[in-house]
């Protein structure tokens, strides 16, 4: 048609014009289809990374929970309830033919170890003594007190580790002063001397404390065997599983890594990795960052050798340095200060002769650590647990966010969390009105209904010792930190118990659950068992909210819906841009061109043939520049497709499910784009072209030249 | 006399332009009929109304008061989709200034309307192209863009363009103003040599070697016209006149 012939003209005649036109919608298109697969692939890669290692397809939780679900952390509480009778919903959602497995949760955080924060509070001491603060006061004391309390726990451990005549004369004092600073007379004459037991605690203690960070832990209570059946991205690394109906704890390799090994020899891996990346020391500023706590913080290692083992490591060192040094920290120090050229010898060097004096680990497994918690009621919990082992999720090794999750068993979970049923709460009252006791510290009742469970442990649960009642007790005193620390020893004492307990999957499934993930059966889509399980739920009167991986995961979940908005507010923000251009660029033509239109008008060409003209205008623009986009496009998305991004940052493998995203090409997503163009143009063609229609004929007439 | 039914016909027609507030008459009470097969120069001076009535007549301007009728068409009660059919099937358009469209070229431009039309195939448009190019004697510039013709190539390309839906009556603006004398001359030439085989024109002009050459002149002064002399009969030999 000749409409279309003389739009081709126009465009080509234009040259300059059309090319920046054309350049912004190839541009656009590009990024239409670019985004477009990086979206999904995203998403793709994040479902699985969050499916197949924490949330499973769908979580079910008590439908009456206070705040949502969020596994991966959020804004909001975590109150979410429990599952009142699990049993019951693992039978009826199994029962699916949709469901694959129904994997019981709870999910919480704890602590191990106490340690530096013990400078911060001795400062906040101080300073409430010189205000004459004495509530304040009072509370940083007991706090002060609690932490030496169990500092001094960590170093009789740690005494049962190495061999105490092995120790230098320097940690042998420090454990004498901790052991005072721990005892009752020590804070019982507080008053009478305040600023010399501040000073005390200040030059004595806190270094002890130095390098003994809490590791905060967030774990998830769960049956470990079916958990590591269930979840294929599951794996161990080392140790075993936790056997079948025992308790125990298993490491997220990174978290291990992280957080409990030695903080100079990960500050080493961490080098060996950056520099592996083709990073320099010379040049890298994290590198020297951490070449610089390498040698400020040389306690770290000092504080873990003996005397003959500082003596081992001093020759070591001599002998690289080439040095007749004596003084060890000197020799520390010149040995972490270390270059390009050094490095690889010195880190071999570091793991093949200091390392095996050291404490790598602080906890290794086949070890018992002690968890740390707060129940849900809010009182200080502590449960001693048996280090099976760690595991890995395939491929997100180094993501800290799947990395962040634990596991422990669901009765070591229960005790931690310590919730009490309604029906445990009337029994507990029964209990207490038997007894004549006013009150029972609720921690005590409930770790003492909790054991009932498996009968044998009831006795030693209750055989919390009378202070912790006491303290909890005491109004003034508020809820007590002496609380935990006696918690912890009357734990402790049980503990060696606990750890031989054998649950049968009865007892098992039986206690407090949170919520459970749910996996489908391979080829059922989301969706579908989304509907499957909701309408079990209803059917059965489970109680259970039901809700998709996305919505479990929290905010995470929404990532790709950030990513989704500013990328396409960009795309947007481009095609307005040439939306505009393009408009701009057609007023004017169709101004240049009144002559013309004028004359087709005389002549007799409607207003709808003009209105073609430049309908066909714009689908050439759209048909040629969407071609080269979506083309180009395509290209770009299939390169990297195959060949696939890099994870820049750790936190990028978990979102690409490994260390690289391979982009995925799909038709729609080209059809979309160009769809896209199509209406872009259409839109920036509709004012010009109506300015067009109403040029008149007289216009032609009249003389312009 | 004794007429045929006029193809145009102007009955008492007054146009005035607005110039902000200032009423400009350009055309006062104009009477004017004429037949099928007429050779007709509307002369006059600068500024006396002669494009205005050529746009009248053409149906791309309307009357202020007074009725014009083309084809038998009040052109005043007619829509403006049905004007531009009347444009289109009617009428034929010669402009002072060519008005090609500069991305088509010659044999595109004489093929556009026709394609407007609708009516014919793609030989037939072919046909009927090629041979009114080689009438007006520019068939071997079929395949030149207006850019690559001279003034008088380009206007026979327009005469061309203005003839091929045959239309009964072909209006002409000045169509010899931007071409030499000699140029101007062949033109007429050509027009009379249509006009001959029959199409009616109707055309202004200033200049008075081409009034001369008109079978009829209707001459305006002031919006009015002052004279109104026919020269030879519809279809009259000007070969015996020249003679
Ligand atoms: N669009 C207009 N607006 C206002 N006045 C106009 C307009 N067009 C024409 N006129 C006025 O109408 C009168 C007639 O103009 P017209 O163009 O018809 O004269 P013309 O005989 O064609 O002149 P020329 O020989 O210069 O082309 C003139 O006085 C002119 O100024
Ligand atoms: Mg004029």
């Amino acid at each position: 048609m000749v409409l279309f012939r003389i739009a081709l003209r126009n465009l080509w005649s234009h040259k300059t014009k059309t090319l920046i036109v054309g350049g912004l919608l190839v541009f656009g298109t590009l990024l239409v289809v670019l985004g477009q697969s990086l979206l999904t692939t995203l998403d793709q890669s994040m479902a699985r990374s969050i499916v197949n290692s924490v949330a499973g397809h769908l979580q079910v939780y008590a439908a009456d929970a206070k705040d949502n679900l969020a596994l991966f952390g959020s804004f909001e509480g975590t109150e979410i309830g429990q599952i009142k009778d699990f049993p019951r919903v693992r039978k009826v959602l199994e029962g699916l033919p949709e469901v694959q497995a129904v994997i019981p949760m709870g999910i919480d955080s704890a602590v191990v170890f106490g340690g530096n924060v013990l400078d911060v509070k001795l400062e906040q001491l101080r300073a409430a003594e010189k205000q004459g603060d004495h509530a304040r006061s009072h509370a940083l004391r007991n706090h002060v007190r609690r932490i030496v309390v169990m500092l001094h726990q960590e170093l009789k451990n740690l005494n049962g580790l190495v061999d105490k005549a092995k120790l230098t004369e320097e940690t042998r004092q420090g454990l004498v002063d901790v052991e005072r600073a721990a005892a009752k007379e020590f804070w019982d004459s507080y008053e009478t001397d305040v600023l010399g037991h501040l000073e005390f605690l200040e030059n004595k203690i806190a270094p002890m404390a130095l390098g003994e960070d809490m590791i905060f832990l967030r774990y998830i209570g769960t049956d470990t065997n079916r958990y590591a059946k269930a979840f294929d991205l599951f794996e161990m690394v080392d140790g075993q599983p936790i056997p079948a109906g025992k308790r125990g704890f298993l490491f997220n390799k990174l978290t291990y890594e992280e957080q409990v090994k030695h903080k100079t020899a990960r500050r080493l891996d961490r080098m060996r990795d950056r520099l592996a990346g083709g990073f320099q020391l010379a040049t890298d500023d994290e590198l020297k960052n951490w070449r610089k706590l390498n040698k400020d913080q040389h306690k770290e290692i000092t504080y873990q050798l003996d005397d003959d083992s500082a003596a081992a490591v001093r020759k070591a060192l001599q002998a690289e340095l080439k040095s007749s040094e004596t003084d060890l920290v000197k020799l520390i120090v010149a040995f972490m200060d270390m270059n390009d050229q050094n490095f690889a010898r010195r880190y071999k060097l570091f793991y093949e002769t200091v390392v095996p004096h050291l404490n790598l680990y602080s906890v290794k497994i086949g070890d018992t650590l002690t968890l740390r918690g707060l129940t849900a009621s809010g009182y200080p919990t502590s449960v001693p647990v048996t280090l099976y082992g760690t595991f890995r999720f395939r491929s997100l090794d180094k993501s800290a966010v799947s990395g962040a999750a634990n596991l422990t068993d669901l009765n070591t979970f229960r005790d931690l969390y310590g919730f009490m049923s309604a029906d445990r709460k009337k029994e507990l009252e029964a209990l207490e009105a038997k007894s004549g006791v006013r009150a029972i510290s609720r921690d005590e009742a409930e770790a003492a209904l909790f054991g009932g469970e498996g009968e044998e442990v009831a006795p030693e649960a209750v055989a919390v010792t009378p202070t912790a009642v006491e303290a909890a007790l005491d109004p003034t005193e508020g809820f007590d930190e002496f609380a935990g620390v006696d918690m912890a020893t009357g734990a402790k004492t049980h503990g060696a118990s606990l750890a031989d307990l054998t649950y049968t999957q009865a007892q098992t499934d039986g206690g407090v659950v949170r919520n459970a993930a749910i996996m489908l059966k391979p080829g059922v889509a989301v969706a579908d068992g989304l509907r499957a399980v909701t309408l079990a739920v209803e059917r059965e009167k489970l109680g259970l909210k039901v809700v998709d991986w996305r919505k479990a995961s929290g905010l995470i979940g929404d990532f790709v819906w950030v990513i989704y908005v500013i990328l396409f507010t960009a795309i947007f923000v481009i095609f307005i841009v040439a939306l505009v251009i393009i408009n701009n660029s057609m007023v004017m033509a169709t101004m240049e061109r009144v002559r013309e239109i004028g004359t087709m008008r005389a002549i007799g060409a409607q207003r709808t043939e003009i209105l073609k003209m430049f309908a066909a205008e714009a689908v050439v623009l759209g048909t040629v520049f969407g071609a080269v986009g979506v083309g180009l496009g395509a290209a770009i998305v299939g390169t990297l497709g195959y060949v696939g991004i890099p994870a820049y940052v750790d936190q990028m493998v978990f979102l690409f499910a490994g260390p690289r995203l391979h982009l995925l090409l799909s038709p729609t997503h080209l059809l979309f784009a160009w769809a896209i163009v199509y209406v872009v143009a259409a839109l920036s063609t509709i004012y010009p072209a109506y300015l067009a229609t109403r040029i008149t004929p007289l216009q032609a007439m009249q003389d312009a030249e | 006399m004794d007429h045929p039914p006029a193809i145009v016909r102007l009955t008492g027609v007054d146009k005035d332009y607005l110039l902000g507030k200032v009423v400009v008459p350009a055309l006062r009470g104009i009477d004017l009929a004429i037949q099928p097969g007429e050779f007709t120069v509307i002369a006059g001076p600068s500024g006396s109304g002669k494009t205005t009535a050529l746009n009248l007549i053409g149906c791309v301007d309307v009357a202020t008061r007074g009725i014009v009728t083309v084809d038998g068409h009040d052109t005043a009660k007619l829509s403006e989709r049905d004007l531009t059919k009347l444009r289109l099937e009617r009428l034929g358009f010669i402009f002072q200034s060519f008005n090609l469209v500069g991305v088509l070229d010659a044999f595109q431009n004489v093929e556009f309307p026709l394609l407007l039309q609708r009516k014919l195939t793609k030989a037939e448009r072919r046909e009927r192209v090629m041979d009114l190019l080689q009438e007006v004697g520019i068939d071997q510039y079929a395949k030149h863009r207006p850019n690559e013709l001279s003034g008088g190539q380009r206007q026979r390309v327009a005469i061309a363009r203005a003839l091929v839906t045959r239309p009964q009556i072909v209006l002409a603006d000045e169509p010899t103003a931007n071409l030499d004398s000699e140029t101007g001359n062949a033109i007429v030439d050509l027009m009379e040599k249509l006009n001959d085989e029959g199409t009616t024109f109707l055309f202004s002009t200033h200049d008075p070697r081409v009034v001369d050459r008109a079978g009829r002149v209707v001459r305006l002064m002031d919006g009015r016209i002052v004279e109104d002399v026919t020269r030879r009969a519809v279809g009259a030999s000007r070969i015996a006149q020249s003679a």
